[in-house]
C-alpha cells in the first residue's frame, strides 16, 4: 500500500516537472530573450545597432511541424553533395543555384536581387536602392557599396574585399576559371573596405558588354574570404580538389542554413540571427522556420504532392493545371489567374543541322517550307496544355513574349515574314517555287535524292516528344519523309553539343529566358558564329548557322546605347531569322512554373497585387521577397 | 474432338471467359470497320476533354430549322447548370464575412441571393483569406453575370467593307435545333486523352495491338517452352541437364528485371510492336520448359511409347504422334496463360516508358503510360485511364477463366 502512494506521489511529481518545464519552453517561444534581441523572430533589431553572433546550430529533431516549413518541389531531384557555393558539383539547387534570372539566395547572396517583372536590380548585400550601383563616366567601370548591416553567419562584416575576393579565387580556382564572365569582366577590385569596383573587358575603346556586368550583380554570390582561402588552403589550391570539397564548415550570409539532408529531403532552417532583420533590409525575419525540397520520384509523383498540399509551392510542368481549382476546387493558384497562367520567357526551339549529310537543309527554302507547315496551336494545346501564349498573341520573333522585349524591334516591318504555322498550301507552293517537287520515292527530292530527316529530342520529355511528332506530321504532309527518333538524355546530350554531328536534322532544345543581358545574349546563343565548330558545346547555336552579318550586329548590339538604333539592328537580326530559319521556336514556355497551395501558407505573389514580387519559387532572384509576406492561412 | 470440344463448352466457367473475351475481340475487330478513322489523329485541341457529346456551335446556328419548345422550368434549369449547392454556401460565406447577419442570407432564395451578391461583391475587398478563393469568387461572379436574362441574342456577322456588324439571326431561348440537322456533331463515349485522341477509338485500337503482342509473346513463349520441355523430358541425360540448367537460371532471375533490360537495350526506333512481343515471349517460357519436362518424363515410359520405340519411329514422330497429343491440352491452356501474362508485360514495360514506339501504336500499356505521365489522376481524368484499366482486367481475367475451366476439365485431378 505504501509503495503505491510512493509511486502515485512519484508519477504525480513527474508529470508536475514536465509540464513546468513544457510551460517554460513555451515561454522561451514567445518572450523576448533580453540578453540577444535580435533572438526573436519577427521583431526588428534596433536599426542603430548592427553585427550579430555566430551562428550555433540547433539540433536536429525528425517531426518539424508542417506549420513551420515550406515545401518547394521540382528544384531538387537527387540527394546533394555538399554546402560548396564555390562549386558547381554540389548538385544542391534548394541552396545554391546562380542563374542568370537570379541567383537563389535562401543560403547565400549576392549583392543585388534581380526581378524578371521589371528587368531591374534589388539592393540585398549591396547598400541603395533599386538599380543603386553607379557607373564611372566612361562606362568602364561598374560600383556599387556593401550594406553596413551585412554580416556573415559567424560574426564578422561582409566586406567589399569578400566581393573581390570572390571574383579572383573565381578565375583561380574554379573550374570553369569564370570562363563565362570573363570575355566581358577584366577585374572586381575592393576600392576601400565597402566600395565593390567591377571593371569592364574593353573592346574598341568601349565596355564589352555593360549589360553582362549588371547581370553578374544578381547572378554570382558574395563569398566571404577568409573561408575562401581555409577551403583553398585546405585543399592545396588544387581546382579539383576545390570542387569536390563538402564544405560543411561553410559560412553564409542569408536568412537560412543547411539544417537536414539525406535521399529523401533537403531541409534548411531559418538563421535567426539573420543580419537582414535590420531595418535597412527586410526590417524582419522570413516567415517560415524551415525551407525544404522532398524528392519526388517524378513529375507526376512532385504533382499529387502539391494537389493534396504536402507541397507548397511547385516548379513544375502541371497539365491542365486550371482543372485543380475549377474542376476539383483545391486551393491551388498560379501567378495569373486565367490563361496563360504563368510569365513565358523560354521559347523550346527546333534547329536545323548545317552539318547534316543529307540534302536539302542548307536550303532555306526547306527550312521555312517545314517551319511553316507545322501546327503550333496542336503544340500549344496538346504539349503545354495551353499555358503559354500564342504565336498568334506574339507573333515569332528571337524576342521573348514579354513586352519590354516586344518593344525592342519594329515588328511592323517584318510582319510579312511571321508566320502562325499550320501553312500546309504555302510550305508547298514555296518548296514548289523552289524546283524541290515530288519524285519517284513518293517523296520530295533534290538532285534525285528523297528528301528525309530525322526530328529528334530526348526521349522521355513528354511534352517536347509531342512537339517534334507534329513537327514530323509536318513535313510528310508536305512531302518530307520524316523519322521521328527519341534517344535517351544521356545520349542526345553528346550529340546536340557535338559540332559534327550527324545523327539529328531536325532536333530540338531550350533558349535563355530573361535575364538583363536579354535579348542580346539569346540571340547570340541562338546564331553567333562563337559556337560553331567547338565540341562540348553548351553554349548555343546547336545547329551551326554561319552569317557574318548577324556576327557583326551580335558584337555591335552590347556597346550600343542609342535605343533607336538598337531597335534597328534588333529588327534586321529578327528579319535574317525569319528569313533564313536556321531554328524556329515551336512554343513559349514558362520562364519558371510557380503553383502554390495555400491549404498551409498563404501570401503568395500574384499578378495585379502591386508588390511586384516575380512568381519564381520564392527563393530565386528578388522573389525571396515573398518569404517575408507569407503567413498561415 | 467434337466430344472434347461440347465437354470444354458445358464448363460454365470456360464459357463465361470465352463469352467475355469474344465480346472485347469482336470490339477490337468491328469497330474499326463500321466506324473507320485513324485512332491516332489528334482532334481536340484541349487535353482531357470529357466524354459527351459535342454539337458544332457554327453549325448550331447556321441550321436551316429551328422548333420552338416551351419547356416547363427551362429557366430554372438554366439556373441550376450556372449555380450549384456548392456555389449557394459560398456565396453565403462571402456574405456573411462581408458583415450580413446570418438570417438575412437564404441559400433558397435564388433571386433575393443574387441581389445580395451583386449588391455586395466587391473585388477589390479581397475578403477570401486566399488567393484561390478570392479568384473563385472572381470566377462566380463571371459566371452568375446575366445568369437571369432571358432576352433574345442576336448574332451578327462583321461585314469587313463597312466594319460594322449586320444581323444575321436572332435566338430566342425557345430555340431548339435537332441534333441530326446538325452537320458536325462528335460523340466522344470516352473523352480524349492528353493528345486530344479519341480515348475510346484509341482504346479498341490498343486492345487490338495488345492481342497482338499478346498472341506473339504467347506463341514464342509456348513454342519454346514447348520444344525445350520435349527435348528435355523426352531425351534426357546431358541434353535434360543443360537444358535444365539454362531453365533454372532464368527462373533465379525475375523476368520482368530481364524484360526491362532487355527493353532498355533495344534503341527505342527498334521497339517496335513486334519486337516487344517477341522479347517478352523470350522472356517467359521457362516454367512451360519445366511442366511439360515434367509431363513427358512421366509419359516416355508408358507401353504405347516403347511400342513405338521399338517399331523404329524416329524421334520427330514419335513426340509428335505418341507423346504431343497427351500434353497437347495442357499446351493450350498453358498457352492461353502466356497470352494473358504477355499482355500484362506490355502493360507494365509500356508504363516504364520502354514499350513500343511511342505515338506511332496505341497499346493499352501506352495509354496509361500517357495519362501517367499527363497526371490524369490530378485532373480528375478517369476516362483516360479507368477503361485501359478495367479492358486490362477483362482480358487477363476472361483467359483465366478459359484457363481454370479447361483445367476442370482435363486434369483428372479436379475432374468431377
Amino acid at each position: 500500500m505504501k509503495v503505491k502512494r510512493l509511486l502515485a506521489l512519484a508519477l504525480v511529481s513527474c508529470l508536475l516537472l514536465i509540464a513546468m518545464a513544457a510551460c517554460a519552453s513555451g515561454d522561451g517561444d514567445t518572450s523576448p530573450d533580453p540578453g540577444n534581441p535580435s533572438n526573436n523572430p519577427g521583431e526588428p533589431v534596433d536599426p542603430g545597432s548592427v553585427g550579430r553572433d555566430p551562428y550555433v546550430a540547433p539540433t536536429v529533431i525528425t517531426d518539424i511541424p508542417r506549420t513551420e516549413v515550406l515545401y518547394i518541389n521540382g528544384l531538387q531531384w537527387g540527394p546533394l553533395a555538399g554546402w560548396n557555393p564555390f562549386s558547381s558539383a554540389m548538385n544542391n539547387a534548394l541552396a545554391i543555384t546562380q542563374d542568370p534570372d537570379g541567383a537563389r539566395m535562401p543560403m547565400f547572396e549576392a549583392p543585388y536581387m534581380y526581378n524578371i517583372l521589371d528587368n531591374k536590380m534589388y539592393p540585398l548585400l549591396a547598400s541603395g536602392g533599386v538599380d543603386g550601383y553607379t557607373w564611372n563616366a566612361d562606362g568602364t567601370e561598374l560600383s556599387y557599396k556593401i550594406k553596413a548591416a551585412a554580416y556573415w553567419s559567424d560574426g564578422t562584416k561582409v566586406t567589399a574585399h569578400d566581393a573581390a575576393f570572390t571574383w579572383s579565387a573565381g578565375v583561380q580556382y574554379s573550374r570553369d576559371g569564370n570562363a563565362n564572365w570573363k570575355a566581358y569582366i577584366a577585374d572586381v577590385v575592393a576600392q576601400d573596405d565597402e566600395t565593390v569596383v567591377i571593371k569592364a573587358v574593353m573592346e574598341n575603346g568601349k565596355a564589352a558588354n555593360p549589360l553582362l556586368m549588371v547581370t553578374y550583380l544578381g547572378q554570382q554570390y558574395i563569398l566571404q574570404k577568409a573561408w575562401l582561402e581555409k577551403l583553398i588552403d585546405r585543399n592545396g589550391g588544387d581546382v579539383s580538389a576545390i570542387a569536390d570539397d563538402t564544405s560543411e564548415d561553410v559560412v553564409w550570409s542569408g536568412p537560412y542554413t543547411k539544417y537536414f539532408a539525406d535521399d529523401t529531403k533537403i531541409v534548411l532552417i531559418r538563421d535567426d540571427d539573420y543580419w537582414g532583420q535590420h531595418s535597412s533590409m527586410w526590417g524582419k525575419l522570413p516567415t517560415p522556420k524551415y525551407l525544404s525540397n522532398v524528392l519526388y520520384e517524378n513529375n507526376a509523383a512532385g504533382d499529387s504532392a502539391i494537389s493534396v498540399g504536402e507541397v507548397d509551392v511547385s516548379q513544375q510542368f502541371i497539365a491542365n493545371v486550371h482543372l485543380l481549382w475549377e474542376e476539383l476546387g483545391l486551393p491551388i493558384s498560379t501567378y495569373i489567374a486565367e490563361e496563360p497562367y504563368f510569365i513565358s520567357a523560354n521559347m523550346p526551339t527546333a534547329y536545323f543541322n548545317m552539318n547534316s549529310s543529307k540534302p536539302g537543309l542548307d536550303n532555306p527554302a526547306v527550312r521555312k517550307a517545314i517551319a511553316i507547315a507545322v501546327d503550333y496551336d496542336l503544340i500549344l494545346a496538346n504539349a503545354m496544355t495551353n499555358q503559354s501564349p500564342s504565336f498568334k498573341d506574339v507573333p515569332r520573333s528571337l524576342m521573348n513574349p514579354l513586352p519590354a522585349e516586344q518593344a525592342m524591334y519594329d515588328r511592323n516591318s517584318v510582319s510579312s515574314l511571321q508566320w502562325v504555322g499550320n501553312d500546309i498550301e504555302g510550305a508547298k507552293k514555296l518548296l514548289d517555287d523552289a524546283g524541290i517537287l515530288i519524285g519517284d520515292s513518293g517523296y520530295r527530292e533534290i538532285d534525285g535524292q528523297k528528301l528525309s530527316y530525322t526530328v529528334s529530342c530526348p526521349s522521355g520529355w513528354s511534352d517536347w516528344e509531342a512537339a517534334m511528332h507534329i513537327v514530323a506530321d509536318a513535313g510528310e504532309a508536305i512531302g518530307i519523309e520524316m523519322v521521328t527518333f527519341f534517344p535517351d538524355w544521356s545520349v542526345y546530350q553528346t550529340h546536340l553539343t557535338s559540332a559534327f554531328q550527324d545523327e539529328y536534322d531536325i532536333f530540338m532544345f531550350s533558349t535563355q529566358g530573361i535575364s538583363p543581358a536579354q535579348p542580346w545574349s539569346r540571340i547570340r546563343a541562338l546564331l553567333s558564329t562563337t559556337f560553331v565548330g567547338t565540341d562540348g558545346n553548351w553554349g548555343g547555336n546547336f545547329g551551326q548557322y554561319v552569317n557574318d552579318e548577324v556576327d557583326q550586329l551580335i558584337a555591335a548590339i552590347p556597346q550600343e546605347s542609342d535605343s533607336a538604333k538598337l531597335k534597328e539592328m534588333y529588327t534586321r537580326l529578327v528579319e535574317i531569322y525569319l528569313t533564313e530559319v536556321p531554328s524556329f521556336s515551336l512554343m513559349y514556355r514558362p520562364e519558371k512554373f510557380h503553383i502554390v497551395n495555400e491549404s498551409v501558407w498563404t501570401g503568395f505573389t500574384e499578378q495585379g497585387d502591386g508588390r511586384n514580387v516575380p512568381p519564381v519559387n520564392c527563393i530565386s532572384g528578388y522573389a525571396i521577397a515573398d518569404l517575408y509576406n507569407l503567413r498561415l492561412s | 474432338m467434337k466430344n472434347t470440344l461440347r465437354q470444354v463448352f458445358r464448363s460454365g466457367k470456360f464459357v463465361t471467359g470465352f463469352v467475355i473475351f469474344s465480346a472485347i475481340l469482336l470490339l477490337a475487330v468491328i469497330y474499326p470497320i463500321i466506324s473507320p478513322g485513324n485512332p491516332l489523329q489528334m482532334i481536340g485541341l484541349n487535353s482531357f476533354i470529357k466524354p459527351g457529346t459535342y454539337v458544332s456551335v457554327y453549325d448550331s446556328l447556321n441550321t436551316q430549322r429551328t422548333y420552338t419548345f416551351k419547356l416547363p422550368g427551362a429557366a430554372e434549369k438554366r439556373i441550376d447548370s450556372k449555380l450549384s449547392n456548392e456555389d449557394r454556401l459560398n456565396i453565403k460565406d462571402y456574405l456573411l464575412r462581408f458583415g450580413l447577419p446570418e438570417e438575412a442570407v437564404d441559400i433558397e432564395q435564388t433571386h433575393d441571393l443574387l441581389a445580395l451578391w451583386w449588391n455586395n461583391y466587391d473585388p477589390e475587398l479581397r475578403l477570401g483569406s486566399t488567393i484561390a478563393e478570392n479568384r473563385y469568387f472572381a470566377r462566380l461572379d463571371d459566371k452568375l453575370a446575366g445568369i437571369f436574362e432571358s432576352e433574345d441574342i442576336e448574332v451578327g456577322e462583321l461585314d469587313p467593307d463597312t466594319g460594322e456588324y449586320v444581323r444575321k439571326k436572332m435566338v430566342t431561348e425557345t430555340d431548339y435545333v435537332n441534333v441530326s440537322d446538325v452537320a458536325n456533331v462528335i460523340r466522344l463515349p470516352l473523352g480524349t486523352d492528353n493528345f486530344g485522341r479519341d480515348t475510346f477509338r484509341e482504346l479498341v485500337s490498343a486492345i487490338g495491338t495488345s492481342l497482338q503482342i499478346g498472341l506473339i509473346a504467347g506463341t514464342v513463349a509456348t513454342l519454346i517452352g514447348l520444344l525445350l520441355g520435349l527435348l528435355a523430358g523426352y531425351l534426357g541425360g546431358v541434353a535434360d541437364d543443360i537444358i535444365m540448367f539454362f531453365s533454372n537460371l532464368f527462373t533465379v532471375i525475375p523476368g520482368f528485371v530481364l524484360l526491362i533490360l532487355i527493353a532498355y537495350s533495344i534503341d527505342q526506333s527498334q521497339r517496335g510492336v513486334t519486337t516487344v512481343a517477341i522479347v517478352i515471349g523470350l522472356t517467359s517460357w521457362v516454367w512451360t520448359t519445366r511442366s511439360v519436362r515434367a509431363q513427358v518424363i512421366s509419359l516416355r515410359s508408358r507401353d504405347h511409347v516403347n511400342l513405338s520405340k521399338l517399331s523404329g519411329h524416329s524421334l520427330p514422330r514419335l513426340i509428335i504422334t505418341d507423346i504431343l497429343p497427351y500434353i497437347a491440352s495442357y499446351v493450350v491452356m498453358a498457352f492461353i496463360l502466356q497470352i494473358s501474362s504477355g499482355i500484362l508485360a506490355e502493360a507494365g514495360l509500356s508504363m516504364l516508358g520502354l514499350g513500343p514506339k511511342t505515338t506511332d501504336t496505341a497499346t493499352l500499356g501506352l495509354m496509361m503510360d500517357w495519362a501517367m505521365r499527363y497526371t490524369a489522376h490530378i485532373s480528375g481524368a478517369w476516362w483516360a485511364y479507368y477503361p485501359v484499366v478495367l479492358v486490362i482486367a477483362l482480358v487477363s481475367f476472361s483467359l483465366n477463366l478459359m484457363n481454370t475451366g479447361l483445367d476442370q476439365i482435363f486434369n483428372p485431378q479436379l475432374r468431377d
